[in-house]
């Protein structure tokens, strides 16, 4: 019915409405598709699996795909891998999804999935090899073109975790191919939404979408990247228009910002959390002293009495408003809301200065002692005003509190030696039993437990449940026991938490970002808007 | 009875000179500003309203409020704001101006001193021991004074007595010169060679005959240095070298408040630019006024 009523007006409309289409697209051109990012730090390799570092990660997802995904807020979810499971403690079935094709037209397979996993460990020569990621796994089957079987030597839970970082290359374009080949586009043959266009080494990237992709499409035809490693330059092209996003905004130029119409902000919680290592081995700690600078006759941050009343003495929320400008948030664990393992039956401590001193006193220092705290002034967000204010924050009760801030370069030699009473670091991993591993669990140079434990600190009950979290293969279970090993943890103040940093996109007007957890800047996840 | 001699001449001697210098009335007015700026950085813990370097009675909820606000408690008004610590800046400036002229006067002595003793030896001796001390002030002298300094601070380590030694080994060359050059047209004339017939001890000729002699234009110079010093040491903590971050000198002061430049809270830099820029003009006004008078070329007929 309707087709006999309009089909007589339709014909003289046709034309304008095509006219309208075409000066439209010849007036908008560039920034109907196109996108422009401005990236804070150098892309030094192309090969997904030469060297694992954030700005490397950030651009291979744009190109390859990996079994399993993070998403936006740090969850798995299914990537080339529809489903897995583990068939027994030490075997891992993974389903891939149908119909998935390489950019170039050949379609993926359990090949190459298994020559994927296999090739970080044939990389010569990486400064930082993926291997980690893969060492775990002592067998790999393909079944049939689309299922995998991976075998670990012992039960190991974290594996579907593991494999977020390893993307899935083309076996035909990698087989033979060097890093270089990887650089120049020849391998890199990838399933993700965009495809390679160009690269200048240290200056820009280049990608087009690709049309095989099996997932969602991003809506932009081309993608550019330019490294623009400083803040203020980078900041600079985003307000002359040369680029649409950045990352990474500097924190002294939010305030600025916010009132500038033309730009729009996208924060979002990072998984780096920051907290403060004590000393918990030494009976006589190198910076803490009496009142007259002479060592005590024990180490006062042993007792948990004076772990809860620094705990309580410190103004976490005047501390995120106020020295970090609002760019984070106060922190109970030592990962962020919303990761694996999570405990939030752990609140942030209520500032209580008075407790503190009660609680000081009960163990035995009505006067408090004398401290010296370390921290970086280069690493994170205000570091050294961090550090400043927790000095004020612990004079206050008594605490007599000194600062030394050094570069990043000498400060984390002097801490991993130990040299330290009271240090300041920043962690993020997406699950809390490994960052418990690495930051509480007992030093042991031959398992790998502990290597960022400065302080020291060893608890046999953590200990067995971290161990006990890594070799569950039920994701409910492993998290049930992550959670308790961080409860156990934090009610210890193994750790002190200080807060969760925020990351900060600027974009243009018209773009939109959610932000991401891992701080990576995903082009497939930037949206146009009006 | 020709120390007594002497003695008057000297007092005579002072008392011209000061007539002289009174004869400009800016030269007057930088002198009363040093003056008042060294009495300031003097007195600075009984006239500042706070103890900036105590970190118990800072309040981090006081941070970065602008001029004349009142404190949470209510018992302070920060006249020239605070800093991102809750720092009063009238006070910190005070502490700071401490700081800068203790290190810039100092530092100043101790290079003085050493420069000096070196160039009249070389003046005076020449041959062997004039090369090897003038090689090593035209080695000195080639390096930046900044770069020499930031060297030394970063084998060193921080703190105030660092940043003093690593002034005065960035400074002597400059007295060296100077004193060598003065010496070596003093050294020739009679009155010394008077004193070396009478057999007088080789120190005791130079430092009662032939330094005192040599003296104006070094004055001149030490009071140029002074202001070198100064703005020396706030480079070098502005750069992060200098002293720890709770105690702020003022290069530290405006370091510290230049990166809230640009979201418009001016006062945590401009005000301690503005009292270093004071005393550094103050400085070289007298340091011009005293190279006028004690340059006899220059003095008015």
């Amino acid at each position: 019915m309707p087709q006999h009523t309009s089909s007589p007006r339709r014909s003289p409309r046709l034309p304008r409405l095509l006219l309208g289409a075409l000066l439209a697209g010849a007036l908008l051109p560039a920034w109907a598709a196109d996108l422009r990012i401005g990236l804070s730090s150098d892309v030094t390799s192309l090969d997904p699996h030469f060297v694992n570092i954030a700005p490397n990660i950030a651009f291979s997802d744009h190109i390859f795909d990996t079994l399993v995904k993070s998403d936006a807020k740090g969850k798995l979810v299914p990537g080339l891998a529809e489903s897995w499971r583990a068939l027994s403690p030490t075997t891992w079935e993974f389903k891939l999804r149908q119909g998935v094709v390489f950019s170039d037209g050949t379609p993926l397979t359990a090949e190459d999935v298994v020559f994927s996993l296999d090739r970080p460990a044939t990389i010569q020569n990486s400064p930082g090899p993926f291997t980690s990621y893969t060492n775990q796994i002592v067998k790999k089957e393909a079944i049939d073109a689309h299922t995998v079987h991976l075998h670990t030597a012992s039960a190991y839970g974290p594996l579907p975790l593991d494999l977020i970082s390893i993307y899935v290359v083309s076996k035909k374009a990698a087989e033979n191919a060097t890093t270089e080949d990887f650089n120049t586009g020849k391998a890199l043959i990838g399933t993700g939404p965009f495809k390679f266009a160009a690269f200048r080494k240290g200056e820009s990237i280049e990608v087009t979408r690709n049309e095989r992709h099996w997932g969602k499409r991003p809506e932009w035809d081309k993608v550019s990247f330019r490294i623009l490693a400083s803040g203020a330059p980078r900041l600079s092209a985003l307000l002359a228009g040369d680029v649409d996003v950045i990352e990474n905004v500097p924190a002294a130029d939010l305030a600025r910002l916010k009132t500038n119409s033309q730009v729009t902000l996208a924060q979002h919680t990072t998984w780096r959390t920051l907290f403060w290592q004590l000393d918990q081995f030494r009976d006589q700690s190198p910076f803490v002293t009496d009142h007259a600078g002479k060592p005590l006759d024990k180490n006062p941050l042993k007792d948990l009495r004076v772990r809860q009343a620094i705990s309580k003495a410190i103004n976490r929320q005047a501390l995120v408003d106020r020295s970090l400008e609002g760019l984070a948030v106060p922190a109970s664990n030592i990962n962020a809301p919303g990761i694996f393992g999570y405990n939030d039956a752990i609140k942030v401590d209520a500032y209580d200065p008075e407790g503190a001193r009660k609680l000081l006193a009960e163990a035995g220092y009505p006067d408090g002692f004398s401290l010296t705290i370390h921290g970086t002034n280069n690493r994170y967000i205000n570091d050294e005003q961090v550090v400043q204010t927790v000095a004020q924050f612990l004079n206050r009760v008594g605490i007599r509190t000194k600062v030394d801030t050094q570069p990043v370069a000498t400060y984390f030699g002097k801490a991993r030696a130990h040299e330290y009473s009271f240090a300041l670091l920043g962690w993020g991993s997406l699950a809390a039993d490994f960052t418990l591993r690495s930051i509480a669990g007992t030093p042991n140079p031959d398992t790998g437990w502990g290597t960022w434990n400065w302080g020291k600190y060893s608890n046999p009950k953590v200990d067995e449940l971290v161990a006990g979290a890594l070799a569950a293969v039920e994701p409910a279970e492993r998290e049930r026991l992550a959670r308790e090993a961080a409860g156990v943890a934090l009610t210890d103040l193994a750790v002190i938490p200080s807060h969760h940093q925020l990351a900060t996109w600027a974009l243009r007007k018209g773009f939109a970002y959610d932000g991401r957890i891992d701080e990576f800047t995903f082009a497939h996840e930037i949206r146009s808007v009006r | 009875m020709t120390g007594g001699v002497s003695h008057t001449d000297a007092a005579g001697g002072w008392r011209a000179l000061a007539r002289a210098y009174a004869g400009s009335p800016l030269a007057l007015g930088g002198l009363a500003l040093l003056l008042a700026i060294v009495l300031a950085a003097l007195a600075a813990p009984w006239i500042a309203p706070q103890d900036p370097y105590d970190l118990a009675r800072l309040d981090i909820m006081d941070s970065r409020l602008p001029p004349g606000s009142l404190s949470a408690d209510g018992s302070l008004t920060y006249l020239l704001g605070t800093d991102g610590q809750g720092r009063d800046m009238l006070s910190a400036i005070l502490y700071g101006l401490r700081i800068s002229v203790a290190v810039g006067f100092a530092a100043t002595l101790l290079a003085l001193a050493l420069g000096m003793s070196l160039g009249l030896a070389a003046g005076y001796a020449g041959g062997r021991t004039d090369a090897l001390v003038m090689r090593a002030v035209d080695i000195q002298m080639s390096f930046p004074a900044i770069l020499t300094a930031m060297i030394l601070l970063a084998l060193f380590g921080q703190g105030t007595d660092k940043i003093v030694i690593a002034l005065v080994a960035s400074q002597w060359a400059y007295y060296a010169r100077t004193t060598r050059g003065a010496a070596l047209v003093e050294g020739r004339r009679e009155y010394i060679e008077a004193a070396r017939l009478l057999g007088l001890s080789t120190p005791r000729i130079l430092f009662r005959h032939l330094l005192p002699n040599c003296l104006p234009p070094l004055i001149v110079v030490a009071a140029l240095q002074v202001a070198a010093a100064i703005a020396l040491e706030a480079t070098l903590s502005f750069l992060g070298l200098g002293l720890p971050v709770t105690e702020p000198s003022l290069g530290l002061l405006i370091a510290n408040g230049f990166q809230y430049l640009y979201s418009g809270r001016y006062w945590m830099s401009v005000f301690p630019g503005v009292a270093l820029l004071l005393t550094i003009v103050a400085l070289n006004l007298v340091a011009d006024r005293l190279r006028e008078v004690l340059n006899p070329r220059l003095r008015p007929q």
